[in-house]
């Protein structure tokens, strides 16, 4: 380190913005949601109520099919994006005449945000839209994608996984350009095939790549709101009302924010959860080391 | 080399190769490609060869530029404007903010140094909307609900920017900064005159992670702007969707302009923006 004095009003000057930034605007938050989510508000005052927030969210059916709904929806939406994302990733880093054509294409949808993509799918989506055009030429009767119960909730995973792909692809082609061709070359002269290298040299390898590619990943399908806004508010018959959106339903429409730091509180709590269990799971050394 | 036989079977190979990355890409454009060509077509032409399904549903024909000009017509331009203004005052400010931060981690030592280090870490892996709903107390708290000071303020600071400063900082070699000081430079001086210009390619991955990052707010700014007389381009497209469902070419015009933006930008500047996001994933 700097042999010479640390000049502590310059260290103060330097670090004080960032760090107030991040205490009022990140920490205290974190520490209101918990407090709030204590209290109600009474004829305009804010009451303690203590556990009453928590007791009614837990005995509350709506909450639990909200939850149902959040587990199965990440359940689905973060092997399906991570998966694709390593196809496209493996795609990506080829070498051959004209793949920078086809790097630049796959590299277009990071532009793209969540709500350009919920109105550019709501309109393909639509009856008359492209999608159930494409699939009448295989002969196939037209989908009600976002107005079914049944659907509804696949169709958002689409968008948002349409939307994720080329992002997520991105932290992997970093991952894959970490491994060293040595490894490949030795592979390649044992005579291993090519989805033995894949399985049994590549994803070993990418594992703290993919680890963080996964918490990151489900910390924000965890609390995906823009699509479920736009879309379907939830509906048809609660089939995409994942907690996010209820949150957002009790604090906002129905003036709620007890419930709704409640709501917050616990989806943060099992979030955390959830990537502790990612990392116990997956973080070991890789082997050989 | 000579063999005419490998010839044949290497050409046709990347035949094969080309096919197939082809269609792939193609599959992934799609979406994107149908909304420029619905956004240069009439609207009562948007849904026209889909059924049944012609080549014609992906070519702009007939050609028209009406949705574009409506568009402005219904003041996107301020709006665009607007949503610029935030991006840019946010990356300038952030830049500067969590430079100084990352430049005082990584040259300075002092206590507590680690523990703040780890918390800055854990701050940027909780996604803002976990907090947006708390942030909202705050803001009213503060008194600065449909302010833009509520935009702006609160993604100044940002934990993933701070890292990657101090990131960067920490591989400067630290001879230049002791041999300045002998020289009696002040500690200014050495951080604008060293560290500043050495970290510009830091400051362009930083400054794209803050741009993108307000470009795309959605659930933020809708809550911190009750009253919506500030509007930015996320939340302005969705309240046009709800309002006006089927104006579907001018919808598909407003998309294209707000994707459009960030893409050309992260184009040429993707090297960057990849370093920036790598950044975020060599630590874990």
């Amino acid at each position: 380190m700097v042999r010479s004095k640390t000049p502590l009003f310059l260290l103060a000057v330097l670090l004080a913005p960032a760090l107030v930034g991040l205490v009022v605007f990140r920490l205290y938050p974190i520490a209101l949601a918990v407090s709030d989510s204590f209290f109600n508000m009474l004829r305009g005052n804010q009451v303690f109520v203590g556990l009453d927030n928590y007791v009614a969210l837990f005995t509350d059916s709506a909450f639990w099919k909200s939850l149902q709904v959040t587990l199965w929806f990440n359940l689905l939406i973060n092997p399906i994006q991570i998966a694709l994302a390593l196809g496209l990733a493996l795609l990506y880093v080829q070498k051959f005449k004209g793949v920078g054509f086809y790097r630049v294409l796959f590299l277009i949808p990071i532009g793209v945000s969540l709500p350009t993509a919920v109105i550019i799918w709501r309109i393909m989506l639509s009856p008359d839209g492209l999608a159930n055009g494409v699939l009448n030429i295989a002969g196939i009767p037209g989908q009600p994608w976002l107005t079914s119960e049944s659907l509804a909730l696949y169709s958002i995973i689409a968008i948002a996984t349409w939307k994720g792909i080329s992002y997520w692809m991105i932290f992997i082609i970093g991952g894959l350009q970490n491994i060293s061709p040595e490894i490949y070359d030795a592979a390649r002269v044992d005579g291993i095939k090519p989805w033995q290298r894949l399985v049994f040299i590549t994803v070993p390898l990418l594992r703290p790549t993919l680890l963080f590619v996964l918490v990151a990943d489900v910390s924000i399908n965890f609390l995906l709101f823009a699509p479920i806004f736009m879309l379907t508010q939830g509906g048809p018959a609660d089939s995409t009302n994942v907690l996010m959106y209820e949150a957002f339903k009790s604090g906002f429409i129905f003036g709620d924010m007890g419930r709704a730091m409640a709501i917050i509180v616990v989806v943060v709590v099992i979030l955390l959860l959830i990537v502790g269990l990612q990392f116990r799971l997956l973080a070991g050394k890789p082997e050989g080391k | 080399m000579a063999d005419p036989q490998l010839k044949l079977r290497r050409g046709f190979t990347l035949g094969v190769r080309h096919l197939v990355y082809a269609v792939i890409a193609f599959i992934f454009v799609l979406p994107l490609w149908w909304a420029i060509v619905s956004s240069l077509r009439p609207n009562t032409e948007v849904f026209a060869d889909i059924f049944p399904f012609t080549v014609n549903a992906l070519l702009p024909s007939p050609l028209s530029f009406e949705a574009y000009a409506g568009v402005f017509e219904r003041g996107f331009g301020l709006i665009i404007a607007n949503t610029m203004f935030v991006a840019i005052v946010t990356m300038i400010g952030g830049m500067i903010v969590n430079g100084a931060a990352g430049f005082a981690f990584a040259v300075f030592d002092f206590k507590g140094k680690k523990i703040i280090l780890t918390l800055i870490i854990i701050s940027f892996m909780l996604p803002f909307e976990a907090i947006a709903l708390p942030l909202y107390t705050v803001t009213l708290q503060l008194g600065w609900l449909d302010h833009v000071a509520a935009l702006i303020v609160p993604s100044i600071a940002n934990g993933l920017a701070v890292f990657l400063f101090y990131q960067f900082f920490s591989q400067v070699p630290k001879d230049y900064l002791e041999a300045a000081r002998l020289e009696g430079v002040s500690w200014f001086n050495i951080l604008l005159r060293i560290y500043v210009p050495l970290s510009i390619p830091t400051c362009i991955s930083a400054g794209l992670l803050l741009f993108v990052f307000q470009w795309e707010a959605f659930l933020w700014p809708l809550l911190a702007m009750p009253s919506q007389q500030f509007k930015v381009i996320q939340v302005g497209m969705a309240a046009f969707q709800q309002q006006y469902q089927t104006i579907w070419n001018q919808l598909f015009a407003v998309s294209v302009i707000t994707a459009l933006i960030p893409i050309a930008l992260l184009l040429p500047l993707q090297r960057y923006y990849v370093q920036g996001l790598a950044g975020a994933g060599i630590k874990g």
